[in-house]
């Protein structure tokens, strides 16, 4: 907290997995949206939702 | 998945770009907070048994326990690497944990593949590392004999699995694990369709591997350092057992009558390695071939194509891995201060480092399968359904848990009782990072206790 | 070497290769096949020593009679069918002794003892251009011969494997341990030439990104013989641990680009039916393993701070461009994931 330049200069190197982590997790959830074209499309485990039940996955 | 997996390739550039003063804080870290993320993987919502699909990988219950086992060694091997890669120059300590980091990316792939090819080129993809680490950064000049062993093993039981899935291929016309226990089964002449059954199992009995084909295993894991015999004995045997899980459900009807002498042979090298064990006088040989002797235990369990033997395979596979992992990181930490393996030469230790001594003993504990701990979960579940196969199967797996006991018990009260020889009694005292390592092995293996279903497989 | 000279040859090896790329008729492709068999004697000669001598005047020997062979069952074959054009030739005689010439041109089995002792004669630069461009042209010929005898390429190939895997085994020269490399695999080459001549021709392209990355370490590292190797790591570390890599591609293990023509040719294989020759193939890989990975070994799985094996040679500043060395290397390694685009560019 002493030196903002210093740190960022000295420990740069800690942001590289989170932002490896952040750009996993969008990437996932696109292709998570890419594959409802398919839910609920299945003819072996398709089913109607029971009332108060949400979809199993986004 | 991605999730994981682009986080562990920039890891690459986060060992290589770090300062060496920050270098293995910075790795082991942010490799541990790679492992918590993969923890995620255990609550997943499906109907079909397959989730975080991608276009290429897949999980489902069989497959999430071992991903998450990778995830979490890695961080381990690079705390265990510490010490002893601290003389070496830097460019080389990088090349060490990059090799660790490529060898947790293949594994990740080869777990999480649908593809059966793509299975198989991470499976074959993974010993480039192993060998480089073995070859490189082993102690004694076995050490190239080790690898050559390991490397011509491993491919000459592989490459007929190339030719026996592309004939699957062919046939069938996808590899498709999502899809491929619902296909038909393979119309060939009887005697090819026996050869193609022991094509596609060959390379997972060499890895698991199979008594009779196992001799590379002792060599491999003495001569390899610590990281390296944790890899190999925590996650790469039980590529094997995955392998073998997987390709099982294709190999239908013939299993029935092909098995028996696979199986009759896992059972004798239970019991022929556990007498090995007895004597022994290495300790990482003791380790290495307790470790063909649980894993003859998992081949049988996976041949008998039961449910109870899929479940009871998978959780002494989970259970082995870290039990066998936390046993050569002790092993490690009495090599590191005696540069000998000899068990003779390093007894008496319980006076000398008493702290160690509750991980010795409750790693020995896990090792001969003590209730409650999942590795008794997991022998059991084997003896039953192998029972279930036929009666006299008790005589040797019951025999094996006999003898299992007795070289446990016997490693421990070589290393730890007795008194302390004249020269070692100038031993380092042991360092907050060992004993972090060995809870970190220890604490999930006890932790597993409380809820076993995450590991039960396909009967969870 | 006067630079004119040298391009007067250079010249004329890539005049003569492409002469006999672009004919129809046989006396045509004969032409430029002897054109660089003259073009590269002198390129082989150039250092007057009696090794790279008696290494000129065998590959001489035994390409001329090489194409002796070639015109001879050319001329059968016009006698026969009445015609010169290379792709109507259904007559089995000189189909055979066709692929028989022009296995003899580039050094499979059992027409194969004249390359390591050639290949030992020259110096790295000579040998680089003799594995790669000197195998194109006889092979442009081999695509295009229809085989009327399926065994025939099967047992060429398969012969080819195991003995440059066995034979091999036993060098220390790494000359010899790359011509013998260079036959098995042309080995793997012949085995699928008459299933898909474009996978064929996608092994030759690989085989030649992966020699060249180890003809050029091996240049640049200026060594023959396997001992000098091992102080490869004093001078490059950087090549010395790259190198493992570009020798098991060569030995083929993924995820290497050397597994994408093996994985290939055995698909095809058993595509075929013929998956006890497949097996029989990828096993007979495992022989070249065993001194690829010898020479892996020696180069950078013992060094410092383990006993060396050779004694540190004088150390001159090396002119040798590294940007070919850098591409070749590349290729090598990561080519695999992109094996689709890759065949679908080479399968029409």
């Amino acid at each position: 907290m002493v030196n903002f330049v210093a740190l960022a200069r000295e420990h740069w190197v800690n942001i590289l997995v989170p932002m490896g982590f952040v750009i996993g997790y969008y990437l996932d959830r696109k292709q998570d949206q890419k594959l409802t074209a398919f839910r609920n499309k299945s003819v072996l485990y398709s089913r109607e939702l029971k009332p108060g039940e949400e979809v199993t996955w986004k | 998945m991605l999730m994981i997996l682009i986080p562990t390739l920039m890891l690459i550039p986060t060992a290589w770009a770090s300062p060496l003063k920050w270098l293995w804080p910075t790795t082991l870290t942010h490799s541990l907070i790679i492992a918590l993320a993969s923890f995620t993987w255990f609550k997943a919502p499906s109907e079909t048994g397959w989730h975080s699909i991608n276009a290429y990988m897949a999980l489902d219950p069989l497959s999430t326990p071992l991903l998450i086992l990778t995830c979490w060694l890695t961080p381990l091997t690079i705390l265990a690497s510490q010490n002893h890669m601290s003389t070496e120059p830097a460019p080389r300590q990088r090349t060490y944990i990059t090799l660790l980091i490529s060898l947790q990316f293949f594994l990740i792939l080869a777990f999480s593949a649908t593809e059966i090819i793509m299975f198989y080129i991470m499976f074959e993809a993974t010993l480039i590392p192993t060998l480089i680490i073995i070859t490189r950064w082993g102690n004694q000049t076995e050490r190239l004999n080790a690898g050559t062993y390991f490397l011509f093993y491993t491919l000459a039981g592989s490459l007929p699995l190339l030719v026996a899935l592309l004939i699957l291929q062919n046939n069938t016309g996808s590899l498709s694990l999502l899809i491929l226990q619902y296909s038909d089964p393979l119309n060939l002449a009887p005697f090819t369709s026996k050869l193609w059954w022991a094509g596609c199992l060959m390379a997972f009995l060499v890895k698991m591997p199979l008594y009779g084909i196992h001799l590379w295993l002792p060599k491999a894991h003495v001569e390899a350092p610590i990281a390296g015999s944790m890899i190999l004995a925590a996650v790469l045997l039980k590529l094997g057992g995955y392998g073998m899980m997987r390709i099982t459900t294709m190999l239908d009807p013939l299993t029935k009558e092909l098995s028996y002498p696979f199986i009759i042979l896992a059972l004798w090298g239970v019991i022929m390695t556990a007498s090995i064990c007895l004597r022994q006088t290495d300790l990482k040989s003791l380790i290495a071939y307790s470790s063909v002797s649980h894993m003859g235990l998992v081949i049988a369990a996976i041949l008998t194509q039961t449910p109870w033997g899929f479940t009871g395979a998978l959780i002494l596979m989970i259970a082995h891995g870290l039990t066998s992992s936390a046993l050569f990181c002790l092993a490690n930490t009495n090599y590191e201060r005696t540069h000998s393996r000899t068990m003779i030469l390093t007894r008496g230790l319980q006076i000398a480092l008493p702290l160690m001594t509750t991980w010795w003993f409750t790693a020995s504990l896990a090792n001969l399968a003590l209730p409650p701990l999942p590795n008794l979960m997991g022998e059991l579940t084997i003896i039953t359904s192998l029972f279930g196969w036929s009666w006299w199967t008790l005589l040797l797996t019951g025999a094996g848990t006999l003898i299992t006991a007795n070289y446990s018990l016997h490693m421990f009260l070589m290393t730890q009782r007795g008194p302390l020889p004249h020269h070692i009694t100038n031993l380092d005292p042991t360092h907050s990072r060992e004993h972090l390592l060995m809870a970190l092995h220890l604490l999930p293996l006890i932790l597993l206790m409380l809820k076993p279903s995450l590991i039960w497989g396909w009967t969870a | 070497m006067s630079p004119f000279i040298l391009s007067i040859l250079l010249l004329g090896l890539g005049l003569g290769t492409t002469i006999t790329f672009a004919s129809s008729h046989w006396l045509l492709a004969w032409m430029g096949l002897e054109n660089n068999t003259l073009a590269i004697i002198p390129l082989m000669a150039q250092h007057h020593h009696p090794r790279a001598a008696e290494a000129t005047t065998k590959y001489f020997l035994t390409q001329a009679t090489a194409a002796a062979m070639l015109l001879f069952a050319t001329t059968s074959n016009a006698w026969l069918s009445g015609q010169w054009h290379i792709l109507q030739m259904n007559h089995p005689l000189p189909t055979t002794l066709i692929t028989l010439a022009l296995a003899l041109k580039i050094g499979l089995a059992p027409m194969h003892a004249w390359l390591p002792e050639v290949l030992q004669g020259l110096n790295l630069t000579t040998g680089l251009i003799l594995s790669t461009w000197q195998k194109l042209a006889p092979f442009a010929l081999l695509l295009q011969v229809q085989q009327t005898n399926p065994a025939l390429t099967i047992m060429l190939g398969i012969t080819s494997m195991l003995i440059g895997g066995w034979a091999g085994l036993n060098q220390t020269q790494l000359r010899k341990i790359l011509a013998y490399s260079s036959i098995a695999h042309l080995g793997w080459m012949l085995i699928v030439i008459q299933f898909s001549p474009s996978l064929a021709l996608l092994t030759l392209l690989l085989y030649f990104i992966m020699t060249s990355s180890a003809f050029l370490s091996f240049k640049l590292n200026n060594t023959t013989n396997i001992n000098s190797l091992a102080t490869s790591w004093a001078k490059m570390p950087t090549l010395t641990s790259l190198a493992p890599l570009i020798l098991l591609s060569l030995a083929g293990l993924p995820p290497l680009t050397g597994f994408m023509p093996k994985w290939l040719i055995i698909q095809e294989l058993t595509k075929q039916g013929l998956a006890p020759t497949a097996t029989l193939a990828a096993l007979s890989a495992l022989l070249s393993l065993y001194f690829y990975l010898r020479l892996a070994y020696a180069m950078t799985l013992t060094i410092s701070p383990n006993n060396l094996t050779g004694t540190t040679p004088w150390r001159l500043p090396s002119n040798q461009l590294t940007l070919p060395l850098a591409a070749s290397v590349t290729a090598t390694n990561f080519l695999l994931p992109l094996s689709p685009p890759i065949l679908s560019l080479l399968t029409p």
